[in-house]
This record gives structure tokens, sequence and C-alpha cells, in this order.
């Protein structure tokens, strides 16, 4: 968190449009971590917190992705294809013997390929993003089956040891390196929607997309830029997949373009459109990887985490819509 | 203008799909297909596994002794109940005599199956069996199974000199039978031991999921932990191996890299199933049944190897 030292800064940070949400979010999560650490001590153990943390770091990397996507008012479902899609090329690659990093290089081409296509499709094309996303994810979910004729792949072999090591397992200054690269890539994208222009553009189209246009911003090129941000979140966390499994599986990724949604909205970005912090997905990744966790230490079956989390969707939402009519004197939803 | 053009594209094209689902939905009956052969197709519950893929490799070996077969493998692209009952219907209006099938779960695929009888198809269930009478079942016992890898791990345990613990099972779901089976035999041989089973995480036969499943139990210091299926034993395997503990993992199924995880030491062993064996003889009592012969066994079991480092 921020470290605070005069009020005015306080107000400052409160007036920042789905900071209210953060920090309903983010007492709940700690309450979560208390309430877990009672039911079992191993929970916040330092073995556990490294793990926990490089069990959130896909989750993470990829609501990064989705809120940029969700700030400018669209979605993307291809998230969970494109994971597969990484996963599979660069795999199949590494099998056949390419080297590791080249193997990274095309994967990342491929993947940014889905992401213009994405954008294309939804601001040239002006079809609705749902549709044509749902498009792409069919696509990419069929070219992550092709390229290894419809089998997952054997095992990327001992040369690959490498790009395992620098994907997840290796460590740095004692930290995964999983996490390492989530870090890096959340203060890039951070600093990329909150302190420059692009960003301000992105919120833009997602609050008036005409006012926008009349302004100014250039809407399409702009959409592309938030597509192309998501692409390279979905193809690093199929990198890393791939270097977790040491082989490529062709249903990786399944569904994560929902778990992206879900720790974007928990994190308080809109589905509407240009409202949302990057600051808040991370508590929404969070979340979802303590219940994940938590509950297994717990000892909790499979399906109270999913109920758990459906819920946990709904109430934060509910709450933020429950506050900010209150700040506004209107009169109560019912 | 053009999205007029469009629209009528759009609907000559489902005319012209719609028709020809009618054409071949009339056919299964149990006549000899085209150039005489017997048409029969294998259905799986997905392409993925290199165990599929023995299967399908021991039909072709049958095939190709037998001659008079004309065979096709169909399977979803992912495990999924809806998916594999359209399988089933496709076969039968590809005019199937007989298919063999791997069920994804006991109850799902039965009213297909009825279907499937009715229009004269022979069924046979190779693998995994569904709640549905069949010619014949070539499965591995998956309890006796089970039994024998929670047998490994005791033989593990006691070599290593551990007399307590606590045991982790990664499984796929609890709706696939085989792998429920599978640790119900697993956890029968440690009844009356002083290890604690715990409860049984499903990480949906996902290598990254399961190996975060692993990961967790590790840190509860487990002291030995089973994988129920190939991926789930992928994600076991790694997570022992990054953990670098003297952890006793055992699993199911073989695959290259389950056999690289026990080269390495990082997996005790694992419960090798035989698929080609299941896809030859499968075959071959196809064509038997085909050819109106006695099928005598229900039931057989095609047993497992265990598969260690030497």
């Amino acid at each position: 968190m921020v470290k605070v030292g005069k009020p005015n800064k306080i107000k400052k940070i409160f007036a920042v449009r789905g900071m209210g949400q953060v920090i309903t979010v983010t007492i709940g999560l700690i309450i979560l971590c208390i309430v877990f650490s009672i039911v079992n001590p191993i929970f916040y153990s330092g073995k556990n917190i490294a793990n926990l943390l490089r069990q959130i770091a896909p989750i993470l990397i990829i609501g990064i992705g989705q809120s940029y996507v969700l700030i400018t008012g669209n979605i993307d479902l291809s998230i969970g294809s494109v994971v597969g899609m990484s996963c599979m090329i660069s795999a199949t690659m590494m099998t056949k013997g390419v080297n590791p990093w080249a193997a990274v290089l095309i994967t990342f081409i491929c993947c940014l390929a889905v992401g213009i296509l994405n954008g294309e499709l939804v601001s040239k094309c002006k079809l609705p993003p749902f549709i044509a996303t749902l498009g792409t994810m069919t696509i990419a979910r069929g070219v992550a089956q092709i390229v290894n004729n419809n089998y997952n792949t054997g095992s990327i072999g001992e040369s690959a040891q490498g790009f395992r090591n620098f994907f997840y397992y290796g460590k740095t200054v004692g930290l995964y390196n999983a996490i390492w690269i989530t870090i890096v890539m959340w203060v890039v994208f951070n600093f990329l929607l909150s302190k420059t222009r692009t960003g301000r553009h992105i919120y833009a189209i997602g609050s008036n997309v005409d006012a926008a246009r009349l302004s100014g911003v250039n809407v399409h090129s702009t959409t592309i830029k938030a597509y192309l941000v998501s692409a390279v979140c979905a193809c690093t966390v199929g990198l890393m997949t791939c270097a977790t499994t040491g082989m490529g599986t062709m249903d990786a990724g399944n569904s994560y373009e929902m778990y992206a949604v879900a720790a974007s909205v928990i994190g308080g970005v809109s589905t509407l459109g240009g409202q949302g912090l990057l600051l808040g997905t991370v508590v929404g990744a969070s979340i979802w990887g303590v219940l994940q966790n938590g509950l297994q230490f717990a000892g909790a079956p499979v399906a109270i985490r999913n109920i758990t989390i459906g819920i946990i969707v709904v109430v934060s939402v509910l709450l933020d819509v429950v506050v900010r009519t209150g700040k506004h004197r209107k009169k109560k939803t019912s | 203008m053009k999205k007029r053009v469009l629209s009528i594209i759009i609907c000559l094209c489902m005319f012209f799909v719609a028709a020809c689902s009618k054409d071949t939905a009339t056919g299964g009956s149990s006549t000899k297909g085209k150039d005489n052969k017997y048409k029969v197709y294998l259905i799986t519950m997905d392409q993925m596994d290199q165990h599929w893929v023995n299967v399908d490799a021991g039909c072709k070996k049958a095939v190709k002794e037998l001659g008079n077969i004309d065979y096709e493998w169909l399977a979803p692209d992912v495990k999924d109940d809806a998916k594999q009952i359209e399988c089933i219907n496709n076969a039968v209006a590809g005019g199937a005599n007989a298919i063999l099938l791997a069920a994804n779960g006991p109850d799902a695929v039965t009213s297909a199956l009825k279907e499937a009888q009715s229009a004269g198809v022979k069924i046979i269930y190779v693998d995994s069996a569904a709640d549905y009478p069949a010619i014949q079942t070539l499965a591995t016992d998956n309890e006796a199974a089970g039994k024998t890898a929670g047998e490994e791990m005791m033989k593990g345990l006691t070599a290593a000199g551990i007399k307590e613990g606590k045991i982790g099972i990664v499984n796929v779901n609890a709706a696939t039978a085989s792998c429920v089976a599978r640790e119900k035999g697993f956890r029968s041989a440690f009844e009356g031991t002083s290890f604690e089973l715990l409860g049984t995480q499903y990480g949906e036969g996902d290598a990254a999921k399961s190996k975060d499943i692993a990961a967790n139990y590790i840190t509860s210091s487990c002291v030995g932990l089973f994988g129920a299926n190939e991926g789930s034993t992928v994600g076991i395997g790694i997570a022992i191996e990054e953990a670098g503990e003297k952890i006793i993992g055992v699993g199911f199924d073989k695959s290259d890299t389950i056999l690289e995880l026990i080269k390495g030491g990082h997996l005790l062993c694992t419960m090798a199933q035989n698929p080609d064996v299941m896809g030859y003889e499968g075959m071959k009592t196809a064509a038997k049944a085909l050819a109106g012969e006695k099928i005598g066994e229900t039931n057989i079991d095609t047993g497992v190897s265990v598969i260690t480092k030497d």
C-alpha cells in the first residue's frame, strides 16, 4: 500500500475513482488471510507464502490484460485460448529442437497477431467485442490443437531447463522468477495505464467513445493497444504454464478468461468501461489465489471454492454499488 | 446490401448443412458397409492423452490382421459428456456396426448408447464402462490397480523408514469412475496403518493445476503423494522435483514426461495400463460379435504393469 504523509494526500487517494472498492476488498482479503491462518497455521508459513504468490502470478497477469480491455469498455474472451496456444506453440517448437528463446519470440509474434485481430474486429469492423473475441477464442484453441497434430507434446527436454527456470522455477533474490515477472509486468503496465497519454486514452474511450473521438483520441489504435496488452499477458502465462509442466497441453488455460474477469471485477474494474485500477486487480487475483490455496489447507472440497468465488464476485461489486449510491444520497435500490 | 448478401449466404449454408445431416441420419443398420467391410468406431474421452493414442494403435494392429474392418477413431477435443454423446451419434449416423467406447462417466452417455443399440450397433467398452449393458468390457480393474499403487507406496515409505504421516491425493474430478475406483483401491491399501490420508483435491487432469495442488500438499508436510491419472501424476512429479524433498510419489499412466520423472527419481513408480491390449482385444471382440460368434467373458482385466526406475 502507499505510505501516506499528509491528510490532503489521503483525500487525494480516496478521490481516485475506484479506490473505494480496492480498499473494501483489501480489507476482505486481510480477513480471509486471518481466517485461513487460524484454521491452519501452515497457511502463513514462509514456504507457503512463496508457493501462494506463485499460484497467484498467472491469474494476476491475465487479470492485468483483461483489466486493460475492460477499462476500454470491451471484453477479451480469447485470453484462455491464447494461453493454450502460447503453451502449445512454444512446447511443440522446443520438442522439435528449436532454441527455446527463438521459440519464445515466435510464440509472442503469433499471440500478438491474435491481439491485433481482436482489436481490428472490434474497432474497425465494429463487431461486438463479446462476439469477436468469442470467435478468436475458438480459433486460437483450434490453433493450440493443430500445432502438434491434436496431441499433447512430450517433454520439452533438458535443453529447455534454462527456459523453465527463467519463467517459473528459478529464484532471483529469494523470490521465484514467476513472481518477478508478474511484478515487472504489473509495474510497467500500471505505469502505462496511470501515467501516460495512452493510459488516459484507454480510460477516455471506456468512459465515452464518442466524446473521446471528438476530442481527438485515436479510438482504433487505442483499442488495438489494449488488446495487444491482453495478448502479451496471455502469451506470458502460456509460456509460464509450459515452463511449469515441461510439456504442452492443449487445454492449458481453459476458462482462464473468466478467472481474469473475476480478478478484475473483484478488484473494482467496471465491465462498463472507464473505471478501474490495476491495484485492484492485484487484490482480486490475490483473493482468488488465497481462496484456492487456503481452502485446500482447510480441507474444504473444491466445490466450496467455486461457490465462494462466485459469492465474492457478486458481493464485492454489490458493495461498490451500495457505497456509490449512498454517496450520491439516492434512494436505496431494493 | 452487404448484410443482405451475407445473410443469404448464411441461410444457404444452413440449408446445406441441414440437408447433409438428414441424409446421414438414416444410416446405422447392421449390414456391411462399403466394399463389404464392417464399420467400427473407437470413441475415447479426448484425443490428447497418449493413453488413447495407444488404444488407437492397438485397434489399428487388430484391423490390419482382420482385414474386414473399416475403422475410424472419433473423440471430442476435450473431456466433455455432451461432446462425447455427439461423437456416439455421429458414429451411428456414419453407419457404425460396432463402437468401442471409453465412457466419460457412468451415466451421461447411457441414453445415447440405448439409441445406438436400437439402431443395431454393437457396443464394447474399452478402458472405462458406462452403466449400460455391453458385449464386453476390456479395462484395467482400477480398484485392484489402485490398491497395487497403495502397496507400492507402502513399500517405498517403509524402505525410507517412514512409519507415519500425511498422504495427499490428486485426482481428476469426482465424475470419472475409473479414477474414483483407483482412489478407492489406493485408500484401501492404507486401512489400519498409521498414515493419514487427506481429503482428495481435484485438478481436472490439468498438469499445472495438479502441480499447484501438490505443492500445497508438500507445504503441509505430506510424506506421500498419489496421482490418479496422467495429468495428476505429472503435476505431483514436478512438484516433488521442485521441492527436492524425499516425498514418495506414486502415479498412474505412462507418458514421456512421467518416465523422465521416474528416471530422475522424483516419482517412485507409475501404474502403466495396457491400452494397446484394450484396443487390440476390443477390436477382435468386435469382429467376433459382428460375425455372430459367442463372446464368453464379459469382463476382461487388462492389468497394470508397475514401472519403476529399473
